[in-house]
């Protein structure tokens, strides 16, 4: 589960992070630490506030650093201009409202536009966009207005555009806040493929189930790290959770509420799985 | 469609009006509603022929695929859009009517991500801007603010002359649904409230809008998230490509389950562990609290 000791440098590596909104009185991120490895998968939690959306921005060298002590993602110094420049290639970045991320007039050509910038060959592009469409299962859609589909197919085409370009790392802020649950599932399925390939992952959420089984959850608090570890770690800690505006997995609640009318079950069950273990264990 | 009568068959003799006691809440009822937004090449129907009542206090979840039609028949019956076909009744009353102006007024809509939509430099300027357009004389337009800050748990001791930019992004969503309930609804109409918000917000929100029920308001919430509208709403419309799928009580038979599979939707987590449990989903607790009691 943890970071193997590779020799591999990790793919963010940020230390002392620190950004300032034009005009803010205080720092959106405060001196925040942040290592990511390959093949990681990393869920961010934090309230309304917490800096969630501006880290993604800043990892993903769309914004500049107001101060860092070291701010590389994959490897490219995201203080300098041409490494934010570098970085965009290599880090994918998915906001939550596919909307703002879809620009052309049909679906494979909104897959295609980030190779294209690239300026790939005509045939590679063709290549590699069919093989985004079935991946994502867009093939029937391919020809398809992109403003007429609906939120999931929409989000599943803005992260088929992507992955189109061949990423190492991904930032993924809230991809599924507007989707219904049949595309929420359908996100979280494709997540859950890219993750099992190995890809690294920055996974920002409020839903508290979808950071349930990420190798590490980070926390943050008023823009620094309040809590890193896995997501039991962080559930059972009430008082934390608390205090950071947070939540635990409805099986959890449960859980929790059962112990106060002291029929308190064995460990903290996160999933409707390990909640129907423990029920059954606890009769 | 059984679902629809189900629905009428529900609802009282007469809707009580704003002055009948104990009825804080509007009813409204929609007949045959349509509306479709103008495209260059054709119009796009955007809600086609739904009807549907909901009587006053009672409390309705909207929901639906993306794209169903949700956000539309929101704004349709908050009178921002008039309907091409088909009427929007508050209590009872046709548009033609006399006094129907003022209950729209009665009708509270908040938007999807409304804080978008905060502009003024205090955040009690922001919430009065509703009251003093309606020509409240300005004790009534201060005493509704402060009630309004109070009930989203933004003290106005503490927030009325903050700057609205200033709040975090959770405070920004309760000011702006100030702005809506500082106006008083009797029907307040909600859009996703609930998206991107923190879950302790989320809490806070919940329990804002229960307390606004149990006041008697009338709520209808469009919402992708079934576990809240479990939560929160007696009963459930679906619509599909902007007609009506269903309307009435939940319904979790393999028929239900059906139907909410085929608009995109899921059963509530506590109706699954109910079925999963063993025991009868119909009966599943709306929330963590009422299933660790019946679990007890």
């Amino acid at each position: 589960m943890s970071p193997s000791p590779d020799e591999s440098a990790p793919l963010f590596d940020i230390s002392g992070l620190h950004y300032r909104y034009a005009g803010a009185q205080a720092d959106a991120l405060a001196d925040l630490d942040l290592e990511v490895h390959e093949g990681e998968f990393v869920a961010v939690l934090g309230a309304n506030g917490s800096g969630k959306s501006t880290l993604a921005r800043l990892l993903g060298g769309l914004d500049r650093p107001t101060a860092a002590r070291r701010a590389l993602a994959c490897g490219h110094d995201l203080l300098a201009g041409d490494g934010r420049m570098a970085a965009r290639r290599d880090v994918g970045v998915l906001f939550q409202n596919p909307e703002n991320q879809l620009v052309a007039q049909c679906v494979e050509d909104d897959v295609a536009f980030g190779l294209e910038n690239l300026a790939w060959p005509a045939t590679d592009i063709g290549r590699r966009v069919d093989e985004m469409l079935a991946r994502f299962g867009l093939e029937a859609l391919r020809l398809r207005e992109p403003h007429m589909l609906s939120g999931g197919q929409k989000q599943r085409t803005a992260l088929a555009g992507v992955i189109a370009v061949p990423r190492r790392v991904l930032v993924l802020d809230e991809p599924t806040a507007m989707l219904d649950p049949a595309g929420r599932d359908e996100v979280l399925h494709a997540v859950r493929e890219m993750r099992a390939e190995g890809l690294a992952i920055v996974y920002i959420t409020q839903e508290m189930d979808e950071a349930v089984g990420a190798d590490r959850v980070v926390a943050l608090e008023r823009g620094t790290e309040a809590y890193t570890g896995d997501a039991g770690g962080l559930f059972t800690d009430a008082s934390l959770v608390r205090r950071l505006g947070l939540g635990v997995p409805a099986a959890g609640e449960l859980a929790l509420a059962l112990g106060k009318r002291g029929h308190g079950l064995p460990g903290l069950p996160l999933t409707m799985d390990e909640l129907l273990d423990a029920l059954g264990a606890a009769t | 469609m059984s679902g629809f009568q189900a629905v009428a068959g529900a609802l009282p003799g007469a809707p009580g009006g704003p002055d009948a006691p104990g009825a804080a809440g509007m009813s409204l009822a929609c007949g045959h509603v349509s509306f479709s937004y103008e495209e260059a090449r054709a119009p796009i129907p955007a809600v086609r022929d739904v009807s549907f009542e909901l009587r006053a206090g009672g409390s309705l979840a909207l929901m639906g695929a993306s794209g169903s039609g949700k956000s539309t028949l929101l704004q349709v019956v908050r009178g921002l859009d008039a309907p091409e076909s088909g009427a929007v009744l508050l209590d009872g009353a046709a548009p033609t009517d006399a006094g129907y102006a003022a209950l729209q007024r009665e009708v509270g809509l908040v938007f999807q991500a409304p804080e978008l939509q905060l502009f003024a430099s205090t955040a009690r300027d922001d919430v009065a801007f509703g009251p003093r357009r309606l020509g409240w004389p300005e004790e009534r337009v201060t005493s509704a603010v402060d009630t309004a800050l109070d009930v989203v748990g933004l003290p106005p001791a503490r927030f009325a002359e903050r700057h609205p930019y200033a709040l975090s992004g959770g405070e920004q969503r309760r000011l702006a649904l100030a702005g809506v309930l500082a106006m008083r609804p009797r029907l307040l109409l909600l859009d996703e409230p609930f998206v991107s918000l923190d879950p302790g917000t989320r809490r806070q929100l919940v329990e804002i809008l229960h307390r606004l029920k149990a006041a008697g308001v009338t709520l209808l919430l469009a919402t992708h998230d079934v576990d809240l509208a479990w939560a929160l709403c007696d009963e459930l419309l679906v619509l599909g490509e902007g007609r009506l799928v269903a309307a009435g009580p939940w319904d979790f038979s393999p028929d239900g389950g059906r139907l909410l599979a085929a608009n995109r939707l899921r059963e509530p987590f506590f109706v699954e562990l109910w079925r999963r449990l063993g025991r009868d989903p119909q009966r599943a607790p709306r929330n963590a609290a009422e299933a660790a009691e019946a679990l007890s």
